[in-house]
């Protein structure tokens, strides 16, 4: 109860008065949720014990929202006690105690309605990307248009998901889109005008570093992929981002781009007040299976024999874990997290090199993992507690088949998919070894993973059941039923004392929390 | 005794899992295109333009004109007209000002075709021709049939697989042979705490909870931990299979089954 009470009073220190300071997401947010991720680290770990293995079994609803919405795919933001979440075309702002909407932002829009993963908030101010690649800001007190720029012509195949990310003064937006064969770029814009401070082209330039991994002399280069489209992480010590690529084009043929085809499929450290790039990794070398490498790279430190070294891990939609050593892109180790059956094999840097006889073809290859990959966006986690690494993966079966009649363009093919797993795996990230396994279900999970320091792993089945597992065992320790899928990630925040845990299920918001004091005495 | 049905990629699902992998032009309604102009524009493409931009519009001396900015961004040709009529001189382009107006719509027509092909190549279309897929060897797929592959001790190619060629497109039968997912039948025997055993299709089941409809037709669910179960899935050896076949081997699988017409 003295703990309750000690909490109970405590200041919002991290958000500004008016909305968010941006040094504010600098700190371990306790009361806030201010970024995509919950922090800059990517390690969906929070701080938060309230909720905890002794006491997850008495968790209860606290509230829910019935949005009458696409699934919602987003994690929200909580600043001040507003909640602030999306679907495609549309923005909440949602009283973060008890679900009650305050303002709702539509605009209608041509483009990809894919998904889309959440807003950025600078100061009052907040930044949602659009199904026609718009990046527009909106008064987070009142959801009215600030203003609105395009970031890319729909026209030629650009959509928008992702969540922007703030680093300082820069709101940097990434963009989408792989049907046509367009360059995939990252841009930083100003917070208050929109105007663009830099832009990094995921193809380098004929002539400048990378471009000697593109055929010389061809247009191949010029529409290359690479969409940028997941949130990265930032080293504010370092001062570098770091953001994951999408897949090279065209999709499923490689022919007419022979060679490794960088920047794509890669993860890049970028100087965020330059857009300059300080070191890149390639975790799949001239993908022909839409394995983009864009999962959120997730920054932690490891000390070992006294030495400290700073870390970037990534669990890539190809099937392979990867652990780099963040200030200088140094390969670490690099270990499959299920098996694959398209590698010759890692190269001296640990990237694993693709065997041509599994590149699609038209007669059909049978590849594990499909298109869908070994993983995907949802999000993965770290826990500093156990020191494991979480993951929502899956063994995908699928035959692969290269269509295109003449020069291939667009996808060039399709794969049909055969069958597929899904668990939950926890890895040690000093020998990659898999620590532990939980099976969630036949299928493709989309479920995101949340670790507390109440000892606690939140994720789903594929069963529609919410679980609470122990992030040292995968041991289930809660679950409830809630009558669909969970396709966000979980996220958590304290208001009043009071520890909430957030899970979007389908088109509503279920808030959980354990049972208020004063009414337990009642 | 297994049946095969057509399971067709869940498309839908696809989509809700790829970000990124499917773009909104892609899922906008078919255009139909007019296939005799698009005849006619093909040909009057390969003769007025194609000894340049390459005879299917994807580029040769000059530029690719499928993924190319004026082609995405024009409609009814109001950006490549004035660039057919007018030329690019700065850039080598002459002046096309003597075709006829018909042959200019019909090279616009067929331009936005060869484009929406490209735009629309995420898919394996349920026409794609047999003759792509016929490289195995269809005595060796016979041989795999009835030997390694264990598929004869379910399948006979004069029972539940006579002419399955006639009933399937070719590449959903070479889908659905690997794999048929739509004829999945799980069952469940379910032991009670006091021995008493109850079998059944099974309804759901999780790590917490199994539910079966029984003989009597009912729907019956424990939870795990108070009761045995036994699970049979009619895919496991298909499962099995997957995670040992060669591509080789389903080419020439594919190849014999393609025999039972």
């Amino acid at each position: 109860m003295k703990l309750l009470l000690a909490l109970a009073i405590t200041i919002p220190v991290f958000a500004a008065e008016n909305g968010l300071d941006p040094a504010a997401i600098l700190k371990q947010p306790t009361d806030t949720w201010p970024t995509y991720n919950g922090d800059y680290s990517g390690r969906r770990f929070s701080p938060l014990d309230q909720i905890n293995q002794a006491n997850v079994n008495q968790l209860t609803l606290a509230w829910m929202a019935p949005m009458q919405s696409v699934a919602i795919k987003s994690t929200p933001l909580e600043v001040n006690g507003i909640l602030y979440f999306t679907t495609p075309d549309n923005v909440w702002s949602m009283d973060a105690r008890s679900g009650r909407v305050i303002w709702h932002y539509k605009r209608d829009s041509e483009g990809d309605h894919i998904g889309q993963r959440g807003v950025a908030m600078f100061r009052d101010w907040l930044y949602f990307e659009t199904p026609d690649c718009h990046l527009i800001s909106l008064n987070a007190k009142d959801g009215s248009v600030r203003w609105n720029i395009e970031l890319a012509d729909p026209k030629l195949g650009y959509f928008a998901t992702m969540a922007p990310l703030v680093v300082g003064d820069h709101i940097v937006a990434g963009v989408s889109g792989d049907v046509t064969d367009v360059p995939g770029f990252l841009e930083s814009l100003d917070p208050d005008t929109g105007k663009v401070q830099w832009r990094w082209d995921t193809e380098p330039k004929p002539g400048e570093p990378g471009s000697e991994t593109w055929p010389q002399g061809s247009d191949a280069i010029a529409h290359g992929g690479g969409m940028t489209w997941m949130t990265g992480t930032y080293d504010p010590d370092l001062h570098l981002i770091y953001w994951g690529t999408g897949n090279p084009n065209p999709v499923l043929n490689g022919d007419i781009r022979k060679g490794d085809d960088l920047y794509t499929c890669s993860i890049v450290a970028i100087d965020p007040e330059t857009g300059k790039l300080k070191w890149h990794y390639q975790p799949s070398p001239h993908d022909t299976h839409d394995w983009d490498a864009v999962e959120t790279p997730v920054l932690f430190d490891d000390v070992q024999n006294g030495v400290h070294r700073k870390l970037l891990a990534q669990a890539s939609r190809n099937g392979y874990f990867f652990v780099l050593d963040r200030s200088t892109g140094e390969h670490v180790l690099t270990a499959p997290f299920v098996p694959t059956n398209w590698s010759s094999g890692l190269d001296a840097k640990g990237q694993p090199r693709p065997m041509p006889q599994k590149e699609p073809k038209p007669d059909g290859v049978l590849v594990s993992p499909g298109s869908d990959g070994a993983t995907n966006w949802m999000a993965p986690s770290f826990s500093p507690l156990t020191g494991l690494f979480y993951l929502n993966g899956r063994k995908v079966w699928s035959l692969f088949y290269m269509t295109a009649d003449s020069k291939p363009e667009g996808w060039a093919g399709r794969d049909r998919n055969l069958w597929a797993e899904s668990f939950i795996e926890a890895i040690d990230y000093q020998t990659g070894k898999i620590r532990w396994k939980h099976g969630i279900g036949d299928g493709e999970s989309t479920s995101g993973i949340l670790t507390t320091a109440g000892n606690l792993l939140f994720t789903a089945d594929n069963e529609d059941n919410l679980l609470a597992l122990d992030p040292a065992t995968g041991k289930t320790l809660w679950h409830v039923c809630v009558g669909g899928r969970l396709v966000a990630s979980p996220m958590t925040y304290q208001l009043d004392g009071r520890q909430y845990l957030l899970t979007p299920i389908q088109g509503i918001v279920l808030a959980w929390a354990l049972p208020r004091p004063e009414k337990a005495a009642h | 005794m297994l049946r095969f049905a057509v399971f067709y990629r869940a498309s839908i699902f696809a989509c809700c899992l790829s970000i990124g992998s499917f773009a909104a032009l892609a899922q906008s309604a078919k255009v139909e295109f007019d296939a005799a102009a698009v005849a006619r524009g093909r040909t009057a493409f390969k003769s007025s333009c194609g000894f340049c931009h390459g005879d299917d519009a994807t580029g040769n001396r000059a530029p690719d004109l499928i993924r190319a900015p004026d082609t995405s961004r024009d409609v009814n040709g109001n950006l490549l007209r004035p660039i057919i009529r007018n030329g690019r001189t700065d850039k080598g382009m002459p002046a096309f000002s003597t075709l006829p107006d018909t042959t200019v719509n019909d090279i616009i027509v067929f331009l936005h075709s060869q484009a929406y092909t490209a735009l629309h190549s995420a898919r394996v279309p349920n026409d794609y021709p047999v003759a792509k897929l016929l490289t195995g060897n269809a005595a060796e797929g016979k041989e795999y049939f009835n030997g390694p592959g264990g598929c004869s001790g379910c399948h006979s190619p004069t029972g539940d697989l006579a002419k399955v060629a006639s009933r399937y497109k070719p590449v959903d039968l070479q889908q659905i042979f690997v794999y048929p997912a739509a004829s999945r039948r799980r069952t469940a025997t379910v032991t009670l705490p006091d021995g008493t055993k109850i079998e059944g299709a099974v309804k759901h089941a999780d790590e917490f909870t199994v539910a079966i409809i029984g003989p009597d037709g009912w729907y019956h669910a424990w939870p795990l931990d108070q009761v045995q179960v036994e699970i049979h899935d009619s895919l496991s050896a298909h499962r099995a299979l997957v995670e040992k076949y060669s591509d080789r081997d389903i080419h020439n699988l594919f190849a014999y089954l393609e025999t039972l017409k």
